[in-house]
């Protein structure tokens, strides 16, 4: 459970806010229909830290739940808004919390709440062939029966007289490994705009989850990333745990911690690897993803598997580590790390490298806070949030381990974050291989799960995780809710792309470790 | 000549990635074969950014309904002959996303498929195994009925 900050609390019930202590495993506060920014207001101006984490729809019979979930520098807490089904409408918060903007887009999308005053309204998530007026996530809609509209073809005009030049990356382009849309508007060589158009991996993860059981559930949320899965799978099973009051025994935590940090050690060498090839550097590509593979076989070794590890449950992990092993995963570890400096002087002295990196893509402290942004970009900004610090889970809080922060908030200040946290995850492993507990890795948990509701968060290797789990008591959830950290990083890139190259665009987006299968799930 | 063109296109082919919906498990196992631990280019083979000069799709992942429009225009770009590789569970079949409300299904709903790699996803050495023995086929060149049949599609 978060340790709350009670003044921001008292300063809430001052202004006549009901608080429940307790309630999602935080603090939910209720709002009346118009008071949400009321009360949003008073959380921003007692931390400058404050910053909208997700906006959760939920659809409650006869009305539909708008939960804004708000992290502060060191509380988590939740504002709580019903809207009628039938005039579903509420005052948009994009002017006092500008990074909330794809948030209430997607609410609009999935469960049909116009938020009033939005700057860009349109659709996020669904298809084009999706038709008007139907939202999935509603209880009452027939998913089977939905008609979609015909595809028409797409009609890009290259300039639209206003003398900028259309540049359309995607959704298929050899800089994108996954399909997704960035119209970029450039005069002359100059970014003067960039219009996203995300969804072309819309899966609708969230509603089949509310099909399947919580043990299913598991091995559905990790396949919504292949590359952060275990975190996926921590922060959901996480979540249940809290609603069936379960306590993890101590190995398993260690356990887990090892699985995320081999996790965040695979998906940091890759982005270091992957840009490295968007300047056109790809003997750094090739030395990345060299040093990358000994880190799969490791999560083979541990896991049964180099990728999808499904190594967890709830309750536990499916694997211990064997004795025989460990010496094992420290030798790999060993070699990884005498490698580092080698890495570091790269970035270090590495001209090719600061010239295509340094000053490009600048997002300043102040920008940061205001736009929300997660994990590496907002370290890299000088804003130290890591959710395995300030809220710490599994064996984190028993780990010593420093909070990486550059201040630049260039590219290269990102991609050095993450050449740190390399270093700083290899030793995490280590300290957890030495102080393993012995005893169970797994418990065996009640198979129904009680009604009740949970909100959790984990440090994936992009940044802050989010999941919001409800439960009705029968085997299926009522709603599952994943914000992943890319969807809350990518006005970063929308806003620091403009003004610079064009030729800039590929090293600034690499740098926030963008993942597609993440942002639209 | 027709001989010289079917060595050319086994000892080096081509091939085109498409991710149409995946969640980036096969994505990386595909890519970590262009690298040095696995490195397919011993086998001639050569990733291609564009359709118009690729030999062989990659496909990975399901087939969203907002995918499915570009993966069929980039098939339609292909020169012909072309050969289509369905790598992991979900463009086999659709994986756990089949039945979504946005998901098509399987890569064969859209377009034929000449090979599947099934997996979740599946290892470097059986993608590199499903590509052989793609060439190997290829050798033989495509019987009449299943040129009709592509051309069709």
């Amino acid at each position: 459970m978060t340790s709350n900050n009670l003044d921001i609390l008292k300063a809430l019930e001052a202004k006549n806010f009901q608080i429940q202590i307790g309630k999602l495993g935080t603090a939910a506060i209720q709002a009346p229909v118009g008071k949400h920014r009321d009360a949003l207001k008073i959380l921003l101006d007692l931390d400058e830290k404050t910053a909208v984490t997700a906006i959760t729809g939920i659809d409650l019979g006869a009305s539909v739940g708008v939960y804004y979930h708000v992290r502060t520098s060191n509380s988590f807490v939740t504002i709580q808004c019903e809207v009628p089904k039938d005039k579903p409408t509420l005052a948009t918060i994009t002017d006092l919390v500008p990074g909330a903007a794809f948030h209430e887009l997607e609410v609009t999308d999935l469960l049909g709440v116009v938020f009033e005053g939005h700057p860009n309204p349109g659709r996020l998530v669904l298809p084009d062939t999706w038709p008007e007026g139907v939202y999935p996530l509603r209880k009452d809609v027939k998913i089977n029966e939905v008609k979609l509209n015909t595809p028409s073809s797409e009609d890009v005009k290259l300039s639209d007289g206003s003398g900028l030049v259309k540049i359309v990356i995607g959704p298929h382009h050899p800089a994108l490994l996954e399909p997704e849309k960035f119209a970029v508007l450039v005069d002359g060589e100059t970014v003067k705009k960039v219009e996203p158009r995300i969804g072309y991996v819309h899966r609708g993860v969230e509603k089949a989850s509310e099909s399947k059981t919580y043990l299913q559930d598991v091995y559905l949320v990790e396949r919504i990333c292949g590359i952060c899965n275990s975190c996926h799978a921590t922060a959901f099973v996480e979540a249940v745990e809290k609603i069936l009051k379960t306590d993890v025994p101590p190995r398993a935590k260690y356990i887990r911690t090892i699985i995320l940090e081999l996790n965040r050690l695979h998906s940091h060498l890759l982005t270091l690897g992957h840009a490295g090839l968007e300047i056109g550097y790809e003997t750094l590509f090739q030395y990345f993803w060299r040093d990358r593979e000994p880190i799969m076989d490791l999560t083979e070794m541990i896991t049964g598997n180099r990728v999808i590890s499904s190594s967890l449950t709830v309750g536990g992990v499916r694997r211990d580590i064997k004795e025989a092993d460990i010496p094992k995963i420290k030798a790999t570890l060993t070699e990884l790390r005498k490698k580092i400096p080698f890495y570091k002087q790269m970035y270090e002295n590495e001209p090719s490298i600061r010239m295509r990196m340094q000053k490009v893509g600048v997002l300043a402290r102040e920008d940061a806070l205001k736009l929300c942004v997660v994990g590496p970009v907002a370290r890299g900004s000088g804003v130290d949030i890591d959710v395995r610090k300030d809220e710490p889970y599994e064996a984190y809080g028993e780990i010593p381990f420093k909070e990486v922060v550059y201040t630049a908030g260039d590219t290269w200040a990102r991609m050095n974050v993450r050449m740190d946290e390399v270093e700083e995850s290899i030793n995490i492993i280590e300290y957890a291989l030495d102080h393993l507990p012995s005893g169970a890795y797994r418990v065996k948990v009640p198979r129904v799960v009680p009604p009740g509701e949970a909100v959790n968060r984990v440090e994936a290797p992009r940044g802050e995780l989010f999941y919001y789990v409800k439960s009705n008591g029968t085997a299926f959830p009522e709603r599952v809710k994943v914000r992943t950290p890319t969807f809350a990083n990518i006005p970063a890139f929308l806003k620091t792309a403009i003004g610079e190259s064009i030729a800039d665009v590929p090293p600034n987006f690499v740098s926030l470790d963008p993942c597609f299968s993440c942002t639209d799930r | 000549m027709v001989n010289i063109t079917t060595w050319a296109r086994v000892k080096s082919p081509w091939v085109l990635h498409f991710n149409s919906g995946a969640c980036n498990g096969c994505d990386i196992e595909v890519v970590a074969l262009l690298t040095p631990k696995y490195d397919v280019e011993r086998f001639g083979i050569k990733l291609e950014p564009s359709p118009r000069h690729a030999d062989v799709l990659l496909t990975t992942g399901c087939v969203t309904e907002q995918c499915a429009e570009r993966l069929r225009r980039i098939y339609e770009q292909m020169p012909q002959p072309k050969f289509v590789v369905a790598i992991g569970a979900c463009a086999c079949s659709g994986g756990v996303f089949a039945g979504n409300y946005s998901v098509v299904g399987g890569v064969d709903k859209v377009i034929p498929v000449d090979a599947y790699i099934p997996g979740c996803p599946p290892r470097p050495e059986a993608i590199i195994d499903g590509v052989v023995k793609l060439l190997n086929s290829i050798q033989q060149p495509k019987t009449k009925e299943k040129a009709k049949s592509d051309d069709e599609q």
